[in-house]
């Protein structure tokens, strides 16, 4: 281009050609790159008693998202604190260096930090310890689509394994809008194409809702769709969640 | 309904693992423990802790003929002081008017990390309390036996030595030696036969 001279370009007017590309990846017939069904999630795997210096802690994997939560306390605020006649609780969500696709810094999520922190207030008795703080710290080792929902899941698996007083355990799950298809726990490739979010956390025992977040373009059909399909996915990922807890004191037992 | 519930009581008596938010009951029939609570909106017990669920039957006097239903947390988190618990604390600081002092166990378990409790002059012992001398009852490493009083205030809990076997347990004396009391003000240092003050917990013999 640059040898032939002469002709400058006028104007730069993108081909017509460059939109094609968009659409093609949203046609009805996507098809999800591990092969699952829109309304499939991804086998769940946790653990309780990962981490020895913490009073809890769980580990989860959900197919590439790997998730590391320790729970520390109840113990003592800081003395800058003022007095509270409840407990307080502490979240924090960062990822490691080689938790994304491309290497990048170790980030602290505070936005993450904050969701957190909303889903799990509701769910423990903070009654129960006057004054303390409980801590919550969340590591993202890999992350492979749908991490907040697995953080919060796995958090409160590491507070019940922690002993500390909750009303119900809590579970999340997220849907994405991709054009007409809604799909459960997306990965990373759905969730970077996705026109919307919507991602409930709940109480499956109690039939109670923590937190509700939704993003983009949704309308009243859909959002009742996306929301019956969440509920539905919360109520068996928390027996996943009983079960493994059960193992767990079980085998201590022993 | 009536046979689930029948059902569910017999697999109480067998010790049945329990999570948080399991249902352990209807508040008609059971009263919560430990480790449970009762839900306001639905009449219904559910489980807090992860645990063994264990019902107690109700005390024959009491008006309320409901059993108890607790769970035992399996594993229980580090223990929190609270009023009325008896505590083991290693004093760190000696004031004019208080001695501030490190929680170290809560009853016999020793916690995970510490909490600071603080000992007011009025509350070193039950006689003659405005004319304490700190420096008299307390040393700074003094390991000492306390009641907590309260929760206090955001530094530090409240707690008293104000009984007879509340105290100084174990102190150090100038030379090195532990100590062996020979009062309830007094303490003396074995190697060098010197008498240091202190408040003395009775231990029982």
């Amino acid at each position: 281009m640059a040898g032939t001279g002469g002709t400058a370009p006028a104007t730069y007017s993108p081909s017509p050609t460059t939109h094609k590309n968009k659409t093609s990846l949203f046609q009805q017939d996507w098809v999800r790159p591990d092969g699952r069904g829109f309304h499939q999630c991804r086998p769940a795997f946790f653990r309780t008693g990962a981490v020895n210096a913490a009073s809890g802690s769980a580990y989860a994997e959900f197919g590439n998202t790997k998730v590391i939560v320790s729970v520390f306390g109840p113990r003592e605020s800081k003395k800058a604190m003022m007095y509270s006649d409840i407990g307080r609780l502490n979240c924090n969500v960062s990822y490691t260096t080689f938790a994304s696709p491309v290497r990048g810094q170790g980030s602290d999520h505070k936005e993450y930090t904050a969701m957190l922190h909303k889903a799990l207030e509701g769910a423990i008795i903070l009654e129960s310890f006057p004054k303390t703080t409980v801590d919550v710290f969340a590591l993202v080792l890999e992350s492979g689509g749908s991490d907040l929902p697995v953080v919060i899941s796995c958090a409160s698996l590491a507070l019940a394994d922690a002993g500390i007083m909750m009303y119900d355990l809590v579970a999340s799950v997220s849907v994405s809008c991709l054009s007409k298809n809604l799909v459960i726990d997306p990965v990373f490739e759905e969730e970077n194409s996705q026109d919307g979010s919507l991602m409930i956390t709940c109480m499956p025992s109690r039939y109670e809702i923590t937190q509700l977040t939704v993003t983009g373009e949704w309308s009243t059909p859909k959002i009742n769709e996306g929301m019956q399909l969440c509920l539905d996915a919360c109520a068996k990922l928390a027996k996943i969640m009983r079960s493994c807890l059960k193992e767990a004191a079980s085998d201590s037992q022993e | 309904m009536v046979a689930a519930m029948e059902e569910d009581e017999k697999k109480q008596q067998a010790e049945v693992m329990v999570t948080p938010g399991e249902v352990l009951g209807r508040v008609s029939d059971v009263k919560p423990g430990r480790g449970a609570y009762a839900a306001v909106h639905n009449d219904t017990v559910y489980a807090s802790l992860t645990g063994f669920c264990r019902t107690m039957p109700p005390s024959p006097d009491s008006s309320d003929q409901r059993p108890t239903v607790e769970v035992t947390g399996h594993k229980a988190h580090g223990p929190v002081p609270q009023p009325g618990s008896l505590v083991i604390a290693r004093i760190t600081k000696v004031m004019a008017k208080t001695a501030s002092a490190d929680i170290m166990c809560v009853g016999p378990k020793s916690v995970r990390e510490k909490f600071t409790g603080i000992i007011r002059q009025q509350d070193v012992r039950a006689t003659e309390i405005d004319k304490v001398d700190m420096h008299l009852s307390f040393r700074p490493g003094d390991i000492v036996k306390a009641l907590v009083l309260s929760l206090g205030d955001s530094r530090a809990y409240f707690l008293s030595t104000a009984k007879n076997e509340l105290g100084v347990v174990s102190a150090e004396s100038i030379a090195g030696a532990t100590m062996v009391p020979v009062s309830w003000t007094e303490m003396q240092c074995p190697l060098t036969g010197q008498i240091e003050n202190r408040k003395v917990a009775k231990v029982a013999s």
